[in-house]
């Protein structure tokens, strides 16, 4: 066994040293790209992967828990790159108080919450694959950020008073306008786009059921690829009027409901 | 020789004439397709997989072994490989990431190559050297080692994690409040209490009964309080294929860490080969079943080679299913391929409700099975020899504290000295004649047993010596050596060694080169 347990040690530490020297040497770590490119991958790396795998495509990759057909991209736009679109590079951030459940947050709890809110699924466990898989693909793309600080363009921006209240009414008439042809007139989304209302969207409970998150999210980004062509405003309005509509529940207050919704969905 | 390997390697449907009853086998078929279930997802959390794995493999290993197999065996996933696939792989990748899952299939691949290799080098007959109480201790560790596992899930101890049994008690005693999750906790009581009581009024179907009521005190405790206050962990969807086709990732880097594996292989490839021919063995004795034990080997053999390339890991007999197949009356291998389809059937149409299956009541259903399989009732019957008492307890406590796998090196150790010491003690009787002493020999005469021999020669220097070897079983080289050497020395002392021998033995002797020292009588 202590041969069997040498032997081991010796191809791991071969290893460990052998995968990441080629990107060590430009900038780091290798790219994504490279890593998808690369035959064999070390444990961590494996992860990275796997993480960037269930962030771009969770219907496939971790469809256990996952209760709608969101993926985490669909939010986390660019998969989790991209500024002022909730990024991912956070790793350092945590763990950290939020008043959402009144508890210190370590990455773990908070990627968990995400699925069980934002996914509309069931929690996973704290030692799910999927979970720790995310989890290393948050530390690998926090790479460079200063432990404990905010990063640059961290969430979604907040957006400044307009002195108007938002108005669901003007807000339906942007969203045919503007947001219809991708997400559809009902909010069930087209091939590729996620439904934005309706039992395949996001829960009561998630973060983008809050007017003020989801307006700086629409006013920063949508629509996709010409995002701040929107007003404050109209961004507000848009926000409310998806606000009002039909969603799966809160998994914290209506427990009964919940059950229904995830036998008959 | 080719052609009876190629007879053996293609399924011969010999069973189809038997195939009178079919409504019991299909029926049988039923009950076992519900049976493995919990089973095949428990098994797959043992192995660090997801719980569809577990599943394939319930479909998969059961047909590839039914269809090529002879005997109304159910195949399967199985406690002591799933054990041993995730001691093997868990050190190399993170549980249940796609590089575990690679190294699992490889690992399964090599264990089907191993069990053909078994086959064709006829090793079905090797398995009979491992002792029934070794077999019985490796089943009560394994039984132990569940339990142990359980325990994880129904207390949801997944921040604490040691594979140390007694730390674990250790720390969930002194910091039971802090630790463990009483809703999980709840469920798993809930199952455990379910099952013992189910099977005071059906002793065939109380896992099932277990089952339920797991569930349906999961949907009890869901009803009261929301998840993020209970932190329950759910078996979640299960995105099952109807053919999931999938090539194992093979590739330089891969087979140089996979010789690690390779020890693990042939251990994980020895205990499901023992499982399955015990099984069948015992079918054979007590049913007029046509069974073919080298076929099984080659049965059990091939739907572990195919198991990867349907995502599904490595199986082997199960003792329960079987068991419950036996008792519903079939006879067939069909039973087997009714199990398979009728798994495929079922999870496809449970599926929604699995969803919010608590895993304490999954592993609460396999706390039951794990303490089915620590018997008083063995203890009891191997208490009667010393010698197999020893066998079982060194087994199971070596498997309490080491292992698995070295365990199952114990056990074979052990039943392989215990087997030699007794092969070693000869008969002997020792009577004086006019011309000498006449020592007559019984049992087999080898290395081992000479030792014997050689006390009551040096017991006799100076007389003449006729040893009666017509009772003897087996004579060896190093015996022949012996005669010669210990013959030349009583020449020297003026006395003469006779052997009383027959016709095949004294053509042994023959070719051997005995010399004129030695005088041979054929009797």
């Amino acid at each position: 066994m202590l041969a069997i347990n040498f032997i081991r040690r010796l191809f791991l530490v071969a290893l460990l040293i052998s995968v990441p020297i080629a990107g060590l040497a430009q900038q780091g770590q290798p790219s994504i790209q490279q890593l998808l490119q690369e035959p064999f991958l070390d444990d961590y790396y494996s992860n990275v992967v796997y993480g960037y795998e269930i962030v771009t495509d969770t219907q496939a990759n971790a469809s256990r828990y996952v209760g709608n057909s969101l993926n985490c991209s669909n939010c986390h736009l660019q998969a989790g790159t991209q500024q002022e679109a909730l990024p991912l590079n956070v790793a350092g951030m945590y763990p950290k108080w939020r008043a959402k459940n009144g508890k210190r947050n370590g990455i773990g709890l908070r990627i968990r919450e995400c699925f069980l809110y934002s996914m509309d699924g069931i929690m996973p466990p704290e030692d799910a694959p999927e979970v720790l898989a995310i989890s290393a693909y948050i530390s690998y793309l926090s790479q460079g950020q200063i432990m404990g600080a905010e990063p640059e363009g961290r969430g979604v921006p907040t957006l400044p008073d307009t002195g108007y209240d938002p108005n669901p009414a003007t807000g339906r008439a942007v969203y045919l306008e503007q947001c219809a042809s991708c997400h559809g007139a009902q909010g069930e989304g087209v091939a590729g786009m996620p439904p934005v209302w309706g039992l395949n969207s996001y829960n009561k409970g998630a973060g983008m059921h809050d007017i003020r998150e989801a307006a700086g999210f629409i006013w920063a980004n949508m629509p996709l690829g010409n995002g701040k062509s929107l007003t404050h405003q109209q961004a507000l309005d848009v926000s409310a009027y998806l606000n009002l509509q039909i969603r799966p529940s809160d998994p914290r207050d209506s427990k009964f409901l919940k059950l229904l919704e995830h036998l008959i969905n | 020789m080719i052609r009876s390997y190629l007879a053996e390697a293609t399924p011969s449907f010999a069973w189809r004439n038997r195939l009178g009853n079919w409504r019991t086998e299909i029926f049988a078929g039923f009950v076992g397709a519900i049976l493995v279930i919990p089973q095949g997802i428990t098994f797959a959390y043992l192995a660090g997989l997801q719980p569809e794995y577990g599943l394939y493999c319930a479909i998969f290993v059961t047909l590839f072994c039914s269809v090529f197999g002879t005997s109304s065996m159910m195949s399967g996933p199985n406690t002591a490989v799933a054990i041993l696939i995730g001691t093997a792989v868990l050190p190399l990748a993170g549980r249940g990431s796609p590089v575990y899952i690679d190294f699992v299939f490889l690992l399964c691949l090599m264990v089907g190559a191993i069990q053909l290799l078994f086959w064709l080098m006829r090793g079905a007959r090797i398995f009979q050297y491992l002792s029934p109480a070794a077999i019985s201790g490796i089943s009560a560790g394994a039984g132990f080692l569940i339990i142990m596992a359980s325990l994880d899930s129904i207390l949801d101890l997944s921040t604490f994690k040691t594979t140390f049994f007694y730390e674990k008690i250790y720390v969930i005693v002194s910091d039971a409040r802090d630790l463990v999750n009483p809703y999980s906790l709840f469920i798993g009581l809930c199952t455990i209490a379910g099952g013992y009581i189910g099977r005071r009024f059906s002793p065939r179907y109380f896992i099932i009964i277990a089952v339920t009521t797991g569930y349906l005190s999961g949907l009890l405790v869901a009803f009261i309080w929301p998840q993020p206050v209970t932190e329950l962990e759910y078996l979640g969807r299960m995105p099952i294929e109807w053919l999931p086709l999938h090539l194992p990732t093979i590739n330089m880097e891969y087979l140089m860490m996979s010789t690690m594996l390779i020890p693990y292989a042939i251990t994980i490839a020895f205990i499901g080969l023992a499982q399955s021919l015990v099984i069948v063995r015992e079918l054979k004795m007590e049913t007029d079943q046509d069974i073919n034990l080298d076929k099984e080997v080659y049965a059990q053999g091939l739907a572990n080679l195919l198991a990867p390339f349907f995502s599904s890991f490595a199986g082997a007999g199960s003792f329960n299913r079987t068991k419950a197949n036996q008792s519903l009356g079939a006879t067939t291998p069909f039973s087997g391929i009714a199990s398979a389809g009728f798994v495929l059937v079922l999870i496809t149409f449970l599926g929604p409700i699995l969803t919010y299956m608590p895993m304490a009541a999954m592993a609460g259903t396999l706390f039951i099975v794990g303490a089915d399989m620590i018997k008083w009732r063995d203890i009891k019957h191997y208490a009667q020899v010393r010698a197999e008492l020893v066998i079982y307890l060194a087994t199971f406590i070596s498997i309490m504290f080491f292992g698995l796998a070295t365990g199952v090196v114990v056990a074979v150790f052990l039943s392989v000295s215990v087997f030699m010491l007794r092969i070693s003690q000869l008969e002997l009787s020792v009577e004086p004649i006019e011309s000498g002493v006449l020592l007559k020999v019984k049992g087999a005469l080898f290395y081992a047993s000479l030792a014997h021999l050689t006390e009551k020669f040096h017991s006799h220097v100076g007389k003449n010596l006729t040893i009666d070897l017509q009772f003897t079983t087996h004579i060896d080289q190093s015996a022949v050596d012996f005669f010669i050497r210990e013959s030349r020395n009583m020449a020297a002392q003026g006395v003469r060694l006779t052997l009383l021998i027959n016709e095949k033995q004294g053509h042994f002797l023959k070719k051997m080169g005995v010399n004129s020292d030695i005088e041979l009588v054929a009797v």
